[in-house]
């Protein structure tokens, strides 16, 4: 299923880009419909790229770390509902304008690519 | 016929329609007999449309070239539907998906290089003129076909279509295409999802809704997946003035090379998924809906893409083989309820029915129609919930099961306050109407007047009301002769296995019919069927030959097509079937071959095989691509000039919903060490449909031949299997008459049981099972061919209906 650019850029939450001590934070919210995750590839901000085991996912009260999250153990998404990816890492980000791209995986689609840029 | 539509319906000469649709492919159901028989279970079922993809592909090999004739005869398809009397929703494409091969499009198409099929690559908009211009091709060939039927009553552009930019050049073309040839109709895209994509470009806005597309996910339990449907109606909010439509909305679901098998869908599935799915989408103010699909079907020949196997029963109401399964009763149910109260002018009323929800989902909607409310109670859990209606009247509701209440609903002699039992069906005239409802203990009728009564009732117990010279008549019925009643023309008929059109009752066995009209009341009949036989038989005196002259030392391949360039695909050479041989000479001092084949494939050098390989892999959701290298030992390459045999078997093309169509099939790679170009000629097809019936000195294609006889009598249906038992063998290729009709290839969960589709049913039949054998496997056995011969081959009755 090819996922328009449009869709896709939504599903990031504008303005929810952080920093603080602990690293960087973004919400997404699911805009496409009720499924499963079933695997965060990785994060990438402007040049630097995280694997799922550096990404943190936290959603519906609970924090999961991206390499928990796999076929054999998916992560329900709900329709609407919001998560907050984290990443320990602060020197990623930059002031002004930053470029993020997520893979994260779905069962039925495959590869879901989000790209978005934000200011912090 | 003029057909327009407003916010709540699509309104035919002037008369508002529920369009209660289900899909049919006739490529995969072919002939006319067969359209016509499942056009008429839908039509008992209460379907009153059909929707009908049309296979670009399908009717065209070559460009320029379109073939309508025979089972291909799509004008034919058309007049069934409008025989039996159903209205056609037509979807051309030009993509289709529907699990067909390169989604629809013709080879000749995907292989030019100037086209950019569906405008796209990836996700990315890039216009192709040329590929519009074949698209005018198409359609200038299909829609005035399609032009002849005043029954056609919507007409879709693409399918499930979306591009980065969401430019809209391509759809906008389609239409204004459309539209130039004269299609009258409105006009819809299929969005892929409900994202409200293409709204403005056509007339009334549509998406699938597919709750379950993944059979290791528990509907039941995962019951999130029911976020989209329960909120559709915001959805449709994207296009005004237009109803709500479900292009399609899901009736089963196909299974795939190492899926989960049909049985289990099934079972998955079961009825209790139709009936909670369609009736959530009453709830959301649907008017058109389409279930995907309502008939079965059998992707013989090269119909399927690579995902999907023979079998694409899809676990339809209408099963492949024609069987009513458990989901068709439970859709004729909401059908007959839906025909008998209209259902075609709702709104959405706020009023909070259920107040402590209890995890049961309430939507109320006002009826126009009736002056009445429908109320809708579901149950996702996995106990039965009891809750208080209107703080009022309680209500048990099972598990995983929905109900569609009437509320206030004013018959002609009583009121209807609330009611929980379930309506069936009305008939009514003038002055009198009958409403059958399903009996179900537990389960309560409140009339204005006070009553209460009891859904705990026996078949045909029954209730009069008089008020005013009209009366109302309850009868009850219990859920399996709800099963067995067929309501056509304001006609009843009880306890039938099937009615079809013009009364025809089918009986598996001897039965008391009953009947009931308004005017007559009720009346019995007895039909006695003649005695039972075992239609399964053994196949017998197998006889077995090799198959493949052209694995042989000096086969003569000089008529083959020569390659000129070092594209070895099937595209590249223009080859479109599922096996292409690929022959040519090779050097003794090669070492090493490395090769990549879509998607099995064997490599033979003077006759032997050398390397038998499976390279068809999945891994999330992609096809994974696979090199092979063949270390060639020196006693394999004994001459100067040796023999090189390429067999691949292309499993179809990519149906690009979510890749490209035109993904490389047949030899993909082939490299030689030390370097050497050879040159390689190439045919397609098996032997045996080339009519090359030589038998070969290599064993390892094997042709196992049994003949089996029909008898047709003008007063049965039948549908017929062919069952491998036990088959030991890994691949297999069956042919009925010469049509293949069935790919055999041992996985999880195999496909070993074919339908013998009754359109290429003989008096006197012939089965060729061609068996694509191992090297070790065959020499493993003593005599293989003597082997072969003890292949346990079983055809048999799926069905056979007597009818009266």
């Amino acid at each position: 299923m090819i996922v328009p650019e449009f869709l896709l850029k939504k599903i990031y939450q504008k303005g929810t880009l952080k920093k603080d001590d602990s690293g960087v934070s973004f919400e997404l919210k699911n805009i496409l419909g009720p499924g499963f995750i079933s695997g965060f590839n990785f994060v990438q901000i402007n040049d630097k790229k995280f694997e799922s085991a550096d990404v943190v996912f936290v959603t519906d009260g609970t924090e999961i770390k991206g390499n928990e999250v796999t076929e054999e153990t998916p992560l329900k998404f709900r329709l609407g509902q919001k998560g907050t990816i984290k990443i320990a890492d602060t020197t990623c980000i930059q002031d002004g304008l930053n470029k993020i791209i997520i893979e994260i995986m779905n069962p039925e689609a495959g590869k879901v690519i989000v790209k978005f840029e934000d200011n912090v | 016929m003029n057909i327009t539509f407003d916010k709540h319906s699509l309104i035919i000469d002037g008369k508002r329609e529920f369009i209660r649709s289900g899909s049919f492919h006739y490529f995969r159901t072919p002939g006319y007999e067969l359209a016509k028989d499942r056009f008429m279970k839908m039509k008992s079922a209460g379907y009153n449309t059909v929707e009908i993809y049309f296979w670009w592909k399908y009717h065209s090999a070559k460009q320029g070239e379109y073939d309508f004739s025979g089972i291909k005869d799509v004008e034919k398809v058309l007049q069934a539907a409008k025989d039996v009397g159903l209205y056609v929703i037509s979807r051309p494409g030009p993509f289709i998906n529907s699990e067909v091969s390169a989604g629809g499009f013709p080879l000749w198409l995907i292989k030019d290089k100037d086209v950019i099929p569906r405008n796209r690559i990836g996700t990315e908009y890039h216009y192709s003129e040329k590929y519009m211009q074949y698209i005018t091709e198409w359609y200038d060939k299909i829609i005035p076909i399609i032009n002849k039927f005043d029954n056609v009553i919507l007409f879709q552009i693409e399918n499930e279509y979306a591009n980065d930019e969401m430019d809209e050049t391509y759809m906008r073309k389609l239409y204004d295409m459309a539209r130039e040839r004269g299609i009258k109709c409105p006009i819809f895209h299929n969005d892929a999802a409900p994202w409200g994509l293409w709204a403005d470009v056509v007339d009334i806005y549509a998406c699938d809704t597919y709750l379950y597309i993944n059979p290791n996910q528990n509907w039941r339990k995962d019951c999130f997946c029911f976020d989209t449907l329960d909120n559709l109606e915001c959805v449709f909010e994207c296009k005004e003035n237009a109803p709500s439509f479900i292009a399609e909305m899901q009736a089963g679901w196909f299974d795939k090379w190492d899926g989960s098998g049909y049985e289990h869908i099934r079972k998955d599935l079961s009825d209790e998924h139709i009936n909670i799915v369609t009736k959530t989408a009453l709830s959301q103010g649907v008017t058109l809906f389409n279930h995907y699909m309502c008939a079965g079907g059998t992707s013989w020949g090269n119909i399927a893409c690579d995902e999907v196997y023979t079998s694409y029963d899809f676990t339809a109401p209408i099963s492949e083989y024609g069987v009513l399964e458990d989901n068709y009763f439970k859709v004729k149910e909401i059908n007959y309820f839906l025909k008998s109260f209209g259902f075609t002018n709702t709104e959405p009323v706020d009023n909070i029915a259920v107040k402590d929800e209890n995890g049961v989902y309430s939507k109320i909607r006002k009826d126009n129609e009736n002056s009445c409310k429908w109320l809708f109670l579901r149950n996702l859990n996995e106990e039965e919930k009891a809750v208080k209606v209107f703080e009022k009247y309680d209500s048990l509701i099972k598990p995983y099961d929905m109900k569609v209440c009437p509320v206030n609903l004013k018959l002609y002699a009583c009121e209807i306050e609330f009611s929980d039992i379930e309506i069936f069906a009305r008939l009514k005239n003038d002055d009198k109407e009958t409403i059958f409802l399903i009996a179900d203990e537990n389960t309560y009728m409140y009339l204005s007047n006070g009553d209460k009564i009891s859904g705990n009732k026996k078949d045909f117990d029954n209730l009069k009301f008089e008020e005013n010279g009209k009366i109302t008549q309850f009868v009850f019925l219990t859920r399996n002769l709800c099963k067995k009643t067929w309501i056509n023309n304001n006609k009843v008929i009880f306890n039938a296995d099937y009615v079809a059109k013009n009364d025809t009752i089918a009986l598996k066995k001897s039965a008391e019919i009953s009947y009931f009209d308004l005017k007559h009341g009720f009346s019995r009949n007895s039909f006695k069927t003649r005695p039972q036989t075992n239609h399964t038989l053994t196949l017998k005196n197998l006889d077995v030959s090799f198959c493949a002259p052209e694995i042989d030392i000096d086969y003569d391949y000089s008529s083959w097509k020569k390659l000129e360039c070092s594209k070895y695909d099937s595209l590249s050479c223009g080859l479109s079937d599922e096996f292409t041989f690929y022959k040519g000479k090779i050097p003794k001092n090669i070492e090493e071959i490395t090769l990549s084949a879509r998607h099995l494939f064997a490599v033979y050098i003077n006759g032997k095989e050398i390397l038998s390989r499976n390279s068809y892999k999945i891994e999330k959701l992609q096809q994974i691509p696979e090199t092979i290298q063949i270390h060639l030992d020196k006693k394999v390459l004994t001459k100067e000039d040796n023999e090189l045999t390429i067999l691949v078997e292309n499993l179809g093309f990519d149906k690009g919903f979510s890749g490209e169509t035109n993904h490389p099939r047949g030899l993909v790679t082939f490299e030689t060490n030390p370097k050497y170009d050879v040159k390689f000629s190439v045919n397609e097809k098996l032997s045996i449909e080339r009519g090359d019936n030589r038998e070969s000195d290599s064993p390892y294609l094997a042709k196992i031949t049994g003949t089996f006889d029909v008898k047709f009598r003008e007063d049965e249906i039948f549908s017929k299997y062919l069952y491998l038992k036990n088959f030991p063998y890994r691949r297999a290729t069956i042919f009925l008459n010469g049509v293949k009709i069935g790919r055999y290839i041992k996985r999880a969960n195999v496909q070993d049981k074919f339908y013998l589709i009754n359109e290429f049913l003989k008096e006197h039949n012939t089965i060729d099972i061609v068996v694509w054998q191992k090297s070790r496997n065959i020499h493993d056995s003593w005599d293989f061919k003597n082997e072969m011969k003890n292949v346990i081959i079983e055809v048999g009755d799926e069905i056979r209906y007597q009818l009266f």
